[in-house]
């Protein structure tokens, strides 16, 4: 039998239409469909067990990796602001170490692509995790948090100069022969050029935006409301900012763009893969409705029958 | 352990006292597979209503063998006063059971001491002991229309202690003064299991450490997910920089795993 990757079906009306392709490409990375997990909003992947059906995804990405275990910041670490979530988690996470040997063999088991989250105070601890990932069964592409205070440079978030950001990704590109996808903080002046410079240091993809930084004081007890003070803002508040910097970045740099901010529904998803994002992840809005990706998914497909479009990539607006 | 998210309908919703609700759905596979002390999160937002967004935890109050459980709650903010609105009929989004409830132990007496709407994860415990073995409750409340419910634990043992902190009912005090009370009698081994404010915790705490009896506690934090996703609802250990997380690995921890020197 000749296999098909896009099988004839006849729809309701007796129509011919073919079923829309959903994969997509990210380096050499293929993903069955566009619909990522954000890092930091599905755990290690088993905490979603029974709520959501992760072969479905198109990826998942593992909560922010360091190389020795991180306690985290102390509580009050979440406070909800209208349509938003600040949160100043402080990267906890397990460390490499435990990741694989702990985490990643119940991830194996995953039919989807598994990409791990990195995240370092030195371009060193960068490219040290980069390097145990590389020969990691299973994960198949790494995506870098750039937006780590840079001990060396006065805790500096490496993500905020462009230079660093550039270093980071060479070091990490060196260090892998996985795809590397670096993740942009919106806290910058011109994301455009952050994006051009990681473009051009290596980076096979971006994704953006990261986490807005934000505050907010509790009157009633007069502090701020988190321990850390700041924290980063998330959820549906942040989608117009996020969309808006994912526009300008697709038309800055030539590597593809994966959009994240607020994503809750099919529509949002929508808006970002025509403002030409080659993907998205779903963040928030997986911790209030586990179920969120299978239904964002479903949606983008039914679009695609409904407008007889037939790639991903065919949902950017034209110039 | 499975849990499940279901579009629960609303069989009763009843005002018991001034800002306080029962709220009463239909979810069979939760009601099922509940263990005492565990909680559900609840949407409280409406449709698809972006504000609040986030779900409300809210402890396994009863569970009825029909596939009903219940919640008994109080309204302290947006959230909860817009579930407050919600009508029988209607359809709540639960996810749940969460977390790890109360370690039943039999071959002891048990005290609960539950401080206010506290008690809401100490009945479904309460029933369970009741049926093996010596069952004492030691209610507290600043007044008596804090907690509308206690003749759901008054029945179910004759060592039960009621205070209130403006003598409106039982003995005027603390719940604390109770506990005192009450580990001058027992002589062997006991268990105490409580949940309340973290101050009356902390000394609840503190009283079983003299005794040494075993405490555990049923801790609150704010959460996003309430299961293992965002790592939000941490709460400091005892014996290192490390932190519990409230919706997996509790909410009912051994009172000695906290850290309650910790202040927020
Ligand atoms: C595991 C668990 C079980 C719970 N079980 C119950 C229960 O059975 N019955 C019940 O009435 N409540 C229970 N709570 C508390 C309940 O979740 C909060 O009161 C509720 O989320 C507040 O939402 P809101 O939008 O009305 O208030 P918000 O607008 O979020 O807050 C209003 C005020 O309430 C305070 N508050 C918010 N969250 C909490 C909290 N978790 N604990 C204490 N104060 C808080 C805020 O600091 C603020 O001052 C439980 C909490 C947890 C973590
Ligand atoms: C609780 C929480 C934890 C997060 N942890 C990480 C992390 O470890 N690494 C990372 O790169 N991004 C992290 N993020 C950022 C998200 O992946 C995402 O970029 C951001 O939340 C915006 O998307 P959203 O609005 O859909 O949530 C976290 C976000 C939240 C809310
Ligand atoms: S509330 Fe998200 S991990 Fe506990």
């Amino acid at each position: 039998m000749i296999h098909q990757k896009n099988p004839i079906t006849k729809s309701p009306n007796h129509q011919i239409t073919k079923s829309p392709n959903l994969s997509i490409k990210i380096g050499s990375l293929v993903l069955k469909n566009p619909v990522l997990l954000a890092s930091g909003t599905c755990g290690y992947g088993t905490e979603l067990d029974g709520l959501l059906d992760l072969d479905q995804v198109g990826g998942i990405i593992i909560k922010g990796i360091s190389s020795s275990p991180r306690p985290g910041n102390p509580p009050p670490r979440l406070v909800e602001t209208p349509c938003g979530l600040l949160n100043s988690i402080g990267l906890e996470n397990v460390g490499i170490e435990s990741f694989l040997k702990d985490k990643l063999p119940w991830l194996r088991d995953v039919k989807t692509s598994l990409i791990v989250n990195i995240l370092g105070n030195s371009v060193e601890e960068y490219s040290e995790i980069a390097k145990k990932l590389d020969g990691a069964k299973g994960v198949k592409a790494i995506e870098v948090n750039i937006s780590c205070p840079n001990v060396k440079a006065g805790g500096i978030a490496f993500g905020t100069d462009p230079e660093a950001a550039a270093n980071v990704t060479r070091a990490v590109k060196k260090a892998t022969g996985l795809p590397v996808i670096i993740k942009l903080t919106p806290n910058v002046t011109d994301i455009t050029e952050v994006a051009r410079k990681v473009a051009s240091a290596g980076a096979d993809a971006v994704s953006l935006i990261n986490t807005l930084l934000g505050m907010a004081i509790d009157i009633k007890s007069r502090r701020p409301a988190l321990a850390n003070v700041f924290g980063g803002l998330s959820g549906p508040a942040i989608k117009p900012i996020a969309l808006r910097m994912v526009w300008q970045v697709v038309r800055a740099v030539d590597i593809p763009v994966i959009g994240i901010g607020g994503i809750s529904t099919p529509d949002d998803a929508l808006e970002f893969l025509m403002a030409g994002a080659r993907a998205v992840e779903i963040g928030t809005a997986t911790l209030i409705r586990p179920s969120t990706a299978g239904d964002v998914l479903a949606g983008i497909k039914n679009y695609m029958e409904t407008n007889s479009i037939q790639n991903i990539e065919d949902l950017r607006l034209p110039e | 352990m499975p849990k499940f998210d279901i579009p629960a309908k609303i069989v009763e919703q009843t005002q018991l006292a001034h800002g306080i609700f029962l709220l009463t759905v239909e979810a069979p596979a939760i009601q099922n597979s509940a263990n005492p002390g565990q909680f559900c999160m609840l949407e409280v937002k409406y449709n698809n209503s972006r504000d609040p967004m986030l779900r409300r935890p809210l402890s396994i109050y009863k569970t009825r063998t029909n596939g009903q459980i219940s919640f008994l709650y109080k309204e302290v903010g947006k959230g909860t006063r817009l579930l407050s609105k919600r009508r029988p009929g209607e359809i709540v989004r639960v996810l749940g059971p969460l977390g790890q409830g109360f370690r039943l132990i039999h071959d002891r007496p048990c005290i609960l001491v539950g401080g206010g709407l506290g008690i809401a994860p100490l009945l479904l415990p309460a029933e369970r002991i009741n049926q093996s073995g010596k069952l004492i409750i030691l209610i507290g409340a600043g007044n008596v229309s804090e907690i509308p419910t206690i003749e759901d634990f008054s029945r179910l043992t004759r060592h039960f202690h009621i205070a209130t902190e403006d003598g409106s009912l039982g003995q005027r005090g603390m719940v604390t003064d109770l506990l005192a009370q009450t580990l001058q009698e027992i002589t062997g081994m006991a268990q105490i299991y409580t949940c309340g404010p973290w101050p009356m915790m902390k000394a609840v705490y503190h009283m079983a450490c003299k005794k040494n009896i075993p405490c555990q506690v049923s801790l609150e934090a704010t959460m996003a997910c309430g299961i293992g996703l965002c790592l939000g609802c941490a709460v400091p250990k005892s014996d290192s920089r490390e932190f519990l997380h409230v919706c997996k690995e509790g909410p009912v921890f051994d009172a000695d795993q906290v850290n309650w020197e910790y202040t927020q």
